[in-house]
């Protein structure tokens, strides 16, 4: 070989290493097996391992599907959807939260489900108030998510000292103030309350402030954000009066990981998070830990939805049959409940909720009760606008900052978030005639 | 091989014109991936309007996007974040990269060790750093816990969360990986320093003060121009550390135009937005290294 062809060679060579890089098949067959890709949205230690346990008895049941397990974390889940959606590169099946379901709907990624799903065997087992959550979050313009797991909020208090103080769980927000100004020792870096003021402060502000204000709708009829009303500003000014009060300074930046460390240091006696935080709490803190459901203000309360985990298909794919046969496995009775019991959230599939865990579940089985009566006033967040990431997470979070910084009313707060809602519900409405 | 018959002239004469592109063509080709394309990107979509959730009104859109950036008040406030903290941290880093090396360029007992000190935090990643700082700063375990303990300021003290103090917090945090970048690089240079200068100017009765003055800051001013140069730059686009250490915050007070144009990027999509940022940075960037570089008579003869 001469020399010109000896580096021409290196260099193709060099391409090919590039290029190498950029393939990657979603799924295949071989020898009649068909191979599935199937991302979690969610991984981590406690999670993946459940993962690898129902994808073995899935297989076992199914000896033609091979299922390929990638976990992706859920703090990076929307950029590797958004990046494999540009690059064709999506998986079969994946984990969606409600909270992405627009976003991915959007860029017409996902296959409905609704044919698949009226002539499933689960028709009719899965709670229906998840399934209007999962229709709700896409637009209302069908179902792309089999909704999995259900989740609510949650305050969980230290019921161990809250007894030592002759205390029991608030069942209003004024009685839940009281308490924390009764539990709050400054001199012993002991803290009432604590405040998310860090990442997603802006959906728990608003949850704690239609817990309190009742009102049952994120848009008024002529399409005007609710978020303004004096009742939720009323709720926002309370929170923010207890920052510093009641609730540790570093309050301000801080996100779910520290509020929970705190809480788990003796620091907090009530930390207001969702079912996620189950496992984590009970874990660190047994039979010290109880958990009452968001307080309600002097009209009664809403719940605002919290998004609802579940499973799509992506419209690439070429397996979507064996993809679902997949997806009916995880949401099947028996898996459904395996899962849920382990992370300590609301099973969808309703013939769960006769399972001998759930029933003694304490605040599992309350937040689910609460969630499927129909006497629950839900209150679906605008997750379908495709600026919601923005109004509540860019522009909120920072503002939320200069409302417990006393930079900003809580007023002025409401508002900048309620006209940017506004806006996009115009915008939004304009473009779905 | 010594054996084989030359290859013909005319093929040779070609191969031997080619051969230069074919050595260079791998270069070329990486530049192309990983520096050109992506530069280009970034110009291409700062003319669009690019949401990823919003693929419907994807379109070229001029300069809207450039308009946009004027009249918003989040670019101006961390741009002028973004100056502030270059200004802080180059100023700083220098004077104490410049005394920690005329420190370690004396001679002691212990000297080696001492140098490996200094510069180990270099070697330490930004992110790691930030671990290390936000334990100090904790507030129920860090130094303030301690010193609160012993009655000197208030039990609970952020320092990260308030607006306040959160500045010179970062900022201490950031000098602490910094100085030695300084430190090593001026240390080199004060060991190029010829010693007949400084016997020269102790013979012509110099003392400490003037030979530094006088023989060692003119010796050390290309290396200390572009320490600064190279400082700037990097501290301006520094992301990793206000990312993890504040994500910007108390309400605004931290965030930097890299980590704002970060936050566009990952919370709201707005790919196209971010991408005029950038460009805009890049222009701020490109046109102070110059007008430093004019003015500081970078690499000329004294």
């Amino acid at each position: 070989m001469s020399r010109t062809l000896r580096t021409t060679a290196a260099a193709l060579a060099a391409l090919g290493l590039l290029t190498a890089c950029g393939s990657s098949g979603s799924s295949s067959d071989s020898g009649g097996k068909t191979t599935i890709t199937f991302w979690d949205n969610n991984a981590g230690p406690a999670r993946t391992p459940l993962y690898q346990k129902l994808i073995a008895d899935f297989e076992k049941a199914n000896p033609t599907i091979t299922v390929k397990y990638v976990g992706v974390t859920s703090a990076e889940v929307a950029e590797k959807y958004n990046t494999a959606i540009a690059s064709n590169s999506t998986p079969d099946v994946g984990g969606v939260t409600t909270a992405l379901l627009a976003s991915l709907t959007a860029q017409k990624a996902l296959d409905p489900l609704d044919e698949r799903y009226a002539k499933s065997a689960l028709n009719g087992k899965i709670a229906a108030n998840f399934l209007e959550i999962s229709k709700s979050a896409s637009g209302g313009k069908g179902l792309f998510q089999l909704p999995s797991s259900g989740n609510q909020d949650v305050i969980w208090y230290r019921a161990d000292k809250f007894k030592e103080a002759g205390l029991s769980a608030p069942k209003t927000w004024d009685e839940l103030f009281a308490a924390a100004a009764k539990l709050t020792d400054k001199g012993k870096n002991q803290y009432g309350f604590t405040i998310r003021g860090g990442a997603g402060s802006g959906f728990q502000v608003l949850s704690e402030a239609y817990a309190y204000s009742g009102l049952t709708t994120m848009f008024d009829a002529a399409g005007k954000s609710t978020v303004d009303d004096p009742k939720n500003v009323a709720l926002i000014e309370k929170i923010a009066a207890q920052y510093k009060a009641t609730t540790p300074e570093a309050d301000v930046s801080n996100a779910y990981p520290q509020m929970l460390a705190q809480f788990q240091a003796n620091q907090v006696m009530m930390v207001h998070h969702n079912l996620g935080s189950t496992r984590d709490v009970k874990t660190a803190l047994g039979d010290k830990v109880a958990g009452f459901l968001l307080p309600a203000g002097p009209d009664g309360t809403s719940v605002l939805a919290n998004p609802v985990d579940g499973f799509s298909l992506f419209k690439n794919s070429k397996h979507k049959d064996a993809a679902w046969k997949f997806v009916e496995f995880l949401d099947s009775h028996e898996a459904n409940s395996y899962w849920n019991q382990n992370v300590g959230q609301i099973p969808a599939n309703t013939e769960a909720y006769a399972d001998e865990w759930y029933t003694t579940s304490g605040i599992t089985k309350q937040a689910g009760d609460s969630l499927n009566s129909p006497t629950t006033k839900l209150v679906q967040p605008p997750v379908y606008l495709p600026q919601y990431s923005k109004i509540t997470k860019t522009d909120a979070e920072p503002n939320f900052q200069k409302v417990l910084l006393g930079k900003t009313s809580a007023a002025d707060f409401a508002k900048s978030v309620a006209d940017a809602f506004t806006k996009a519900q115009a915008d939004y409405q304009a473009k779905n005639k | 091989m010594a054996l084989a018959a030359p290859p013909p002239a005319r093929g040779h004469g070609l191969r031997r014109a080619l051969a230069p592109y074919a050595l260079i063509s791998p270069t070329l080709l990486l530049l192309a991936t990983f520096l050109l394309f992506p530069v280009g990107s970034v110009l291409y979509y700062a003319l669009q309007h690019h949401v990823v959730n919003e693929p419907y009104d994807d379109a070229f859109v001029g300069l809207a996007n450039f308009r946009q950036m004027f009249g918003d008040e989040q670019f101006w406030s961390s741009l002028a974040f973004s100056a502030k903290w270059v200004f802080a941290e180059v100023m700083l880093q220098l004077l104490l990269g410049l005394a920690l090396a005329l420190i370690v360029n004396e001679t002691f007992v212990g000297r080696a060790v001492a140098r490996a000190l200094v510069f180990s935090p270099w070697a330490v990643s930004g992110v790691l750093t930030t671990s290390i700082w936000m334990l100090l700063y904790n507030p129920a375990t860090g130094v303030f816990h301690y010193l609160a303990e012993l009655g000197v300021g208030n039990a609970g003290t952020s320092v990260l969360g308030n607006p306040d103090t959160v500045f010179s917090a970062a900022v201490v945090a950031e000098l602490w990986r910094g100085v030695p970048f300084f430190a090593i690089l001026i240390l080199a240079d004060l060991q190029s320093v010829p010693k007949e200068l400084y016997e020269a100017a102790s013979m012509d009765g110099a003392g400490r003060v003037r030979t530094f003055l006088h023989v060692t800051l003119p010796h050390l001013r290309d290396a200390i121009v572009l320490a600064t140069l190279l400082r700037s730059v990097w501290e301006f686009n520094n992301v990793d550390l206000l990312y993890t250490l504040t994500n910007g915050g108390p309400a605004g007070a931290t965030t930097s135009l890299p980590l704002y144009v970060a936050q566009l990027a990952r919370k709201s999509y707005d790919f196209g937005y971010g991408s005029a940022l950038t460009t805009a940075a890049f222009v701020i960037l490109l046109f102070c290294s110059v007008l430093y570089l004019r003015l500081s008579k970078f690499g000329r003869e004294k």
